[in-house]
């Protein structure tokens, strides 16, 4: 079928989002905004320090407050809850089971111990500070060597030590690699405790039905299917016989309930069957109480006879922290329910910065066995994280290791690989992915290139080209597993950004620096990223972790003629009310005002692990609406050939009028087509047409890749530093909104940006926090972020959906660009991402380090 | 508790308002009146999310008690438009696509009509000095700085003598 | 963060204002531009049973600069300073911290007095006034009294005045036609509190630098200023040496904190270099027109 589109191609116009005319007059919805009419208000009362035992809770005090409708303990609220079970069990690992709120010992500071809920959220906070806590202090662990000191205690019991995690993966013939090669290079590399920080903090509004107990909650959730699973499965409500026998008995129930299960495991059985059982072993040895937990939840959620409605607000960034369930969800549903009133939780901008998500701090002895002309053979990385406290559910920092051990080698030959991580636990906010989790692999990997580079007397620019793949690797396998596909385009992002360096200037740039006692340097990275990778990518993480990522899409046309796409993505400025009107418009052939988006409400949307992250929204998310609106349309097709009595393949949709070729003044229109069906069947409102399908995006191509150049300017005086020129030279593929991209790249490298030169979530060795509000965490502005080019390569594929993502790669890039330059500039190898100006004036020799006894940077 | 009465003028509207002193002049635009354009980043003065006009100056409407605002005219995001038209800055930043998530724009809607306001062509270097105030974690701030530029654009083409308004 | 309850008064008069100090004094704060007052609220940092606005008070709003000297008010906020042509001719210093003070919005509201009585080591206006040796006009229902500027910041927030009192004014001495004067800081992003920063005067005659002030904000719980290094200026020609040989003697004498921002030992050294780079743009502006 030859079916032409209005040729108005939205797609790849920057065209302007619809997303803007709410948001320009101040009429975006986000949580706080909801504002129910009547709705209580709660405040937490959190732990001053890092760690204790609670000895008391008195709540008389703050209950006797004017304006004060309820005040819970921290044991009260989790008798309301099961615990927080283990979803990513990866080989090596052992997750603690916790409960919402902290009643026997903290963890951190700003662990959760008793709620308060009031007419208002000033009259809460009064309350709480009202609530008498005893604690018996213990000693905090606030840094990966702490955590590992044999003398340290064990902060969770069945842990060993304070390790929860240790595994090692090998590929290739590690030992005999590094044995032949001409000499190794080695260096340990820390990253730094970083925060996500989106301008809006987490917040949640649970409106409870008074007659039903039917729960509606507004929440910043990036996956709100995931939220409303595990509220109704942790909610405890009744005993387990009593759920049980509820569940049998409810025939329709149990009927659907084996049906939906049949076909899971029927749509998933491929999937289902790789899943490594190992990993689940090795925790439930540790753990046996994993197995009731699960049972109580399975059995409370079948005997549930209603599921809350999560629904998605408009959402102010995430960059991933909004993925996790926040505890704080949970005991306000349990409060909610109490009380039979809606309740709700907006996070401040203290609690965001103590618990709201840290990523990144990590710690990693590196190997390189290399030969004199520049082969690189092998790499070996012994890895640590600091997880901090709790870990996040469903995903924190146990899926790093999985990516890290696909990742880490890069887009370079490498003959043998491995990796060991460990995870510790310490008394420190909880870890949650942050924009590209794995991206300290591009920090690790590029920062130790160039170290080889330097012990060898080549250039940094010599050692990529000698050692990084080409067009010809293609198609193949990476050493670490997933496919080599034509979208593995990182050597034409690295030669395109060497062209656009000019070393001639580059050079007047340092002489002129050196008079003004400035240093200039210039730094490179490259990477690539699955976006959403290959169909082997998911396996070579973990087993069966496809399982995971497939998308599930829905198409439908009104019976009025309306366009209503669903989507289980759920944004947060990628914009993709706009570019997914944009995909479906032009493969409809309508203007986009003809396309709705439907999203973000549990009850119409479809179901999804992950909702909006891991750069799903391009490739998948896309990729499913395109793919399901073209089935649609050819339905429709069918039908207009029909009425129009031409053939199918002589049809045309220009502008939303469906005409046979050549003869537009007698078209249809969407309502006419949709019309007639709705005539046939009787009906006169809902879908007439639609269809639905679970997309993996298998076929197409999977890997986004850039190359990031960073000129610094650094004043040894000062130590600060400037950048002035920031290049970033990247290939997704073709583009939906160019506007968005470039959106998109400039975000993440302002993180990035903001990771090496501003940021740092402070905790001393104690586990205090000592960046408590924006006062000291600081975010770059206007001021510290440069200009940042962008160039787009467009390497496409054989498959139909070309979109690759494209959200996370600023920040995957900038850290190493910005280290190496650094090193370039100050003729040293840096070996930490945190270059605050008393580092760089440290690192330059300009000045001593503060001697031990002084309260230290 | 107390109470305070105050009066208002919101968007070129009166409110007479009773509330406790202590409440911000930020929540109580949310709250009692309803406008929920101004936003609430970090409640300490720093990320300048809540940034109104009163009397025509930018100001932090979480560093004000209502009870400051006693007599005073407050601009919101919302008095921007007249009717269903969008002021040039709100027309520019859609043009200009500048903003992502859109939790920091009220903000900076506002610091821009400031700055034009008292300087109808800064340099692009003093725009991004005067919004340095105004943190946004999403865009990276160059679409922004786009956005204040086709501002400049649209406002001075507006104000050719003779042009139709 | 919201704020804690707290009695709130506003009122109309000097003499009330001062009445409802005396009776609450130590359970009350003054209320004028508020930006350093709301956030010690919002995070529940301090707790004053009441907040008096002295927002309202009309003789509160003086400014006056002249050949013999400068009076600015307790309700003279940033803003105005900054566009004050009076300010720039005869207060310079004062034009010269001016833009340093936070963004427009903090500076529409802020006041100068309330910074100074605010005390926050890292401002410049505390570091102004002792590099001016200003007087501070504390009133209180029992009277008033003229508070040198030396004397006033006695630690971290902490000042010479009484919990009755109030700082109603600021008197800068007559601004020397000889003298040239800046304020120089680095901080870790732009507009942010200092690292560490310089309210810098000196005037020459003949050649040599007659009197110097070096007032340092940042380095320590006050502004302080280093005498020895004023010292050993008077005399110098003002040129590269004189001003090295300065920055040597501030590195060696200055103690300055260490915090997440900055180290001692880095403060240590921008003392340094802000004592060159201050000393040399104070002498670029003597006898420049404002």
């Amino acid at each position: 079928m030859s079916i032409q589109t209005s040729g108005l191609g939205f797609v790849g116009q920057s065209v302007t989002r619809i997303e803007d005319d709410r948001f320009l007059i101040g009429k975006g919805r986000f949580v706080a905004d909801v504002q129910p009419e009547g709705g209580l208000h709660a405040a937490f009362v959190r732990s001053p320090f890092p760690h204790a035992t609670i000895t008391g809770v008195d709540i008389t005090e703050a209950n006797r407050l004017a304006g004060v409708v309820a005040v819970y303990t921290g044991a009260e609220l989790n008798e309301g809850t099961h615990p927080f079970v283990p979803f990513v069990a990866s080989p090596g690992s052992y997750s603690p089971l916790y409960k919402p709120m902290a009643d026997e010992k903290v963890r951190h500071i700003g662990d959760p111990v008793a709620l308060v809920v009031a007419e208002s959220r000033r009259v809460a906070e009064d309350a709480a500070e009202l609530v008498v806590v005893d604690y018996d202090l213990l000693d905090g662990v606030g840094s990966i060597d702490k955590a590992l000191a044999p003398e340290t205690p064990q902060l969770w019991e069945r842990a060993d030590g304070n390790v929860l995690h240790d595994h090692t993966d090998t590929y290739g013939d590690v030992d005999a690699v590094f044995a032949s090669a001409d000499r190794l290079v080695t260096l340990t590399l820390h990253s730094h405790r970083q925060a996500n920080q989106p301008m809006e903090t987490r917040g949640t509004v649970v409106e409870i039905e008074p007659a039903t107990g039917h729960l509606t909650i507004h929440n910043t959730s990036q996956g709100p299917h995931v939220l409303k699973w595990v509220i109704a499965a942790q909610t405890v409500d009744q005993g387990r016989l009593r759920s049980l026998w509820q569940f049998l008995r409810n025939t329709p129930r149990r009927k659907a309930f084996f049906a939906a299960a049949r076909e899971f495991r029927t749509s998933n059985a491929a999937d289902l069957k790789k899943q490594d059982n190992a990993a689940m072993k090795g925790q439930l040895k540790k753990d046996r109480s994993l197995l009731k937990h699960l049972g109580q939840m399975g059995l409370g959620l079948l005997a549930k006879d209603d599921y809350p409605t999560v629904t998605s607000v408009d959402i102010g960034g995430g960059f991933g922290s909004k993925g996790p369930v926040a505890r704080e969800d949970l005991p306000i549903v349990v409060a909610a329910m109490r009380l039979g009133r809606t309740v709700q939780w907006i996070e401040d901008r203290v609690e965001n910065l103590a618990d709201g998500g840290h990523a990144r701090e990590e710690r990693f002895d590196v190997e390189i066995a290399v030969d004199d002309d520049g082969t690189m053979k092998g790499m070996r990385v012994d890895a640590i994280v600091d997880a901090g406290a709790y870990p996040s559910f469903p995903f924190g920092a146990h899926v790093l290791p999985g990516m890290w051990k696909v990742y880490m080698p890069g887009p370079y030959h490498f003959e043998a690989f491995q990796l060991r991580t460990r995870i510790v636990a310490t008394n420190k906010g909880r870890v949650v992915p942050y924009r590209g989790p794995w991206a300290n692999e591009t920090f690790v990997r590029e920062r130790a290139i160039d170290a080889v580079a330097a012990e060898l007397g080549m250039t940094p620019a010599d050692v990529r080209a000698k050692n990084m793949m080409t067009e010809q690797d293609a198609p193949s396998h990476f050493l670490t597993g997933p496919t080599i596909d034509e979208t593995m385009s990182t050597r034409k992002t690295f030669e395109r950004a060497l062209e656009l360096i000019d070393h001639d200037d580059m050079a007047r740039m340092k002489a002129d620096a050196q008079a003004r006692n400035h240093r200039v340097g210039i730094g490179i990275a490259s990477y690539h990223e699955a976006a959403p990778g290959p169909p082997d990518f998911a396996d070579a993480m973990s087993p069966g972790a496809g399982i995971l990522t497939k998308e599930d899409g829905r198409a439908t046309v009104e019976a009025d003629g309306r366009i209503v796409m669903y989507t289980s993505q759920v944004p947060h400025g990628q914009s993709h009310q706009t570019t997914y009107k944009q995909v479906v418009a032009d493969e409809f052939g309508v203007s986009m005002d003809d396309v709705e988006i439907v999203w973000g409400n549990t009850d119409t949307s479809q179901f999804s692990f992950i909702g909006t992250g891991g750069s799903r929204g391009g490739p998948l998310g896309a990729g499913v609406m395109r793919s399901t609106a073209r089935h649609v349309k050819n339905q429709m097709l069918e039908v207009a050939a029909d009425m129009l009595e031409a053939s199918v393949d002589d049809i045309q949709v220009v502008d939303g009028n469906i005409h046979v070729s050549g003869v537009p003044a007698h078209g249809l229109s969407f309502a006419d087509v949709a019309g007639e069906v709705a005539n046939r069947s009787g009906v006169s409102a809902g879908p007439v047409f639609s269809h639905a399908e679970k997309y993996e995006g298998v076929g197409n191509g999977g890997w986004s890749c850039a190359t990031h150049v960073a000129v610094v300017d650094i004043d040894l005086d000062t130590g600060k530093v400037e950048i002035p020129r920031y290049l970033v030279v990247e290939d997704c593929g073709p583009v939906i909104n160019p506007a968005i991209v470039d959106g998109q790249v400039r975000g993440g490298v302002a993180q990035g940006i903001g990771a090496v030169l501003y940021e740092n979530a402070y905790y001393d060795d104690d586990a205090n926090l000592l960046t408590s509000t924006y006062m000291d965490y600081l975010i770059p502005t206007a001021m510290e972020i440069p200009e940042i080019e962008i160039e787009h390569l467009e390497t496409l594929t054989k498959g139909e959906n070309d979109f690759r993502g494209v959200g996370e790669g600023g920040m995957i890039g900038a850290p190493a660009a910005l280290t190496n330059a650094v090193s370039d500039a100050l003729g040293i190898q840096v070996t930490e991402q945190y270059l605050p100006p008393t580092r760089i004036l440290e690192l330059a020799g300009v000045i001593e380090p503060d001697r031990p006894s002084t309260q230290g940077t | 508790m107390s109470t305070e009465l105050v009066t208002i003028t919101i968007n070129g509207s009166r409110h007479a308002l009773d509330v406790e002193a202590r409440r911000t002049l930020a929540d109580v635009i949310r709250e009692e009146v309803g406008l929920t354009g101004t936003h609430l980043g970090c409640e300490h003065g720093v990320c300048g999310a809540c940034t109104i006009l009163l009397d025509g100056q930018p100001a932090r409407a979480c560093l004000l008690l209502a009870v400051q605002a006693d007599g005073a005219k407050i601009t919101t995001i919302e008095g921007l438009a007249d009717g269903d038209e969008m002021h040039p800055v709100q027309r520019a930043m859609k043009e200009a696509m500048a903003f992502q998530c859109a939790f920091c724009a009220p903000g900076f809607l506002m610091s821009t009509v400031a700055l034009l306001e008292e300087n109808p062509s800064p340099s692009t270097e003093e725009i991004r000095k005067e919004l340095s105030g105004n943190l946004c974690r999403c865009t990276g701030y160059q679409s922004i700085v786009a956005g204040v530029e086709t501002a400049v654009r649209l406002l001075s083409s507006t104000a050719r003598p003779g042009v139709e308004q | 963060m919201k704020n804690p309850p707290f009695t709130y008064h506003r009122p109309e008069s000097l003499a009330d204002a001062l009445a409802l100090l005396a009776e609450f004094g130590d359970d009350a704060k003054i209320l004028a531009g508020g930006q350093s007052l709301l956030p010690v609220l919002a995070l529940r940092l301090g707790r004053p049973g009441h907040v008096v606005d002295i927002g309202r008070i009309p003789e509160l709003s003086n400014l006056e600069a002249g050949p013999h000297g400068t009076t600015i008010g307790a309700l003279v906020r940033h803003a105005e300073a900054e566009r004050s042509v009076a300010i720039a001719d005869h207060a310079p210093l004062v034009a010269a911290a001016a833009p340093h003070i936070g963004h427009r919005a903090i500076r529409t509201r802020g006041t100068l007095v309330g910074s100074v009585a605010h005390a926050d080591p890292a401002a410049e206006m505390p570091a102004v006034c002792l590099a001016l040796g200003a007087t501070m006009v504390a009133v209180s229902a029992g009277g008033t009294r003229l508070i040198a500027a030396a004397d006033f910041h006695q630690g971290y927030l902490t000042t010479a005045l009484e919990p009755n009192e109030i700082l109603t004014q600021i008197r800068l001495p007559a601004w020397p036609t000889d003298a040239g004067g800046t304020v120089v800081e680095i901080s870790r992003r732009h507009a942010d509190y200092a690292l560490v920063g310089l309210a810098c005067t000196v005037a020459v005659a003949d050649g040599a630098i007659t009197s110097a002030a070096l007032s340092f904000f940042g380095a320590a719980s006050t502004p302080v200023r280093v005498a020895d290094a004023e010292a050993a200026l008077v005399g110098q020609p003002p040129g590269e040496a004189a001003f090295a040989a300065a920055a040597e003697i501030v590195c060696a004498q200055l103690d300055p904190p260490s915090d997440v921002h900055g180290s001692a030992n880095y403060r240590k050294h921008i003392a340094g270099v802000l004592t060159q780079r201050g000393l040399t743009a104070a002498v670029a502006r003597i006898g420049v027109a404002a």
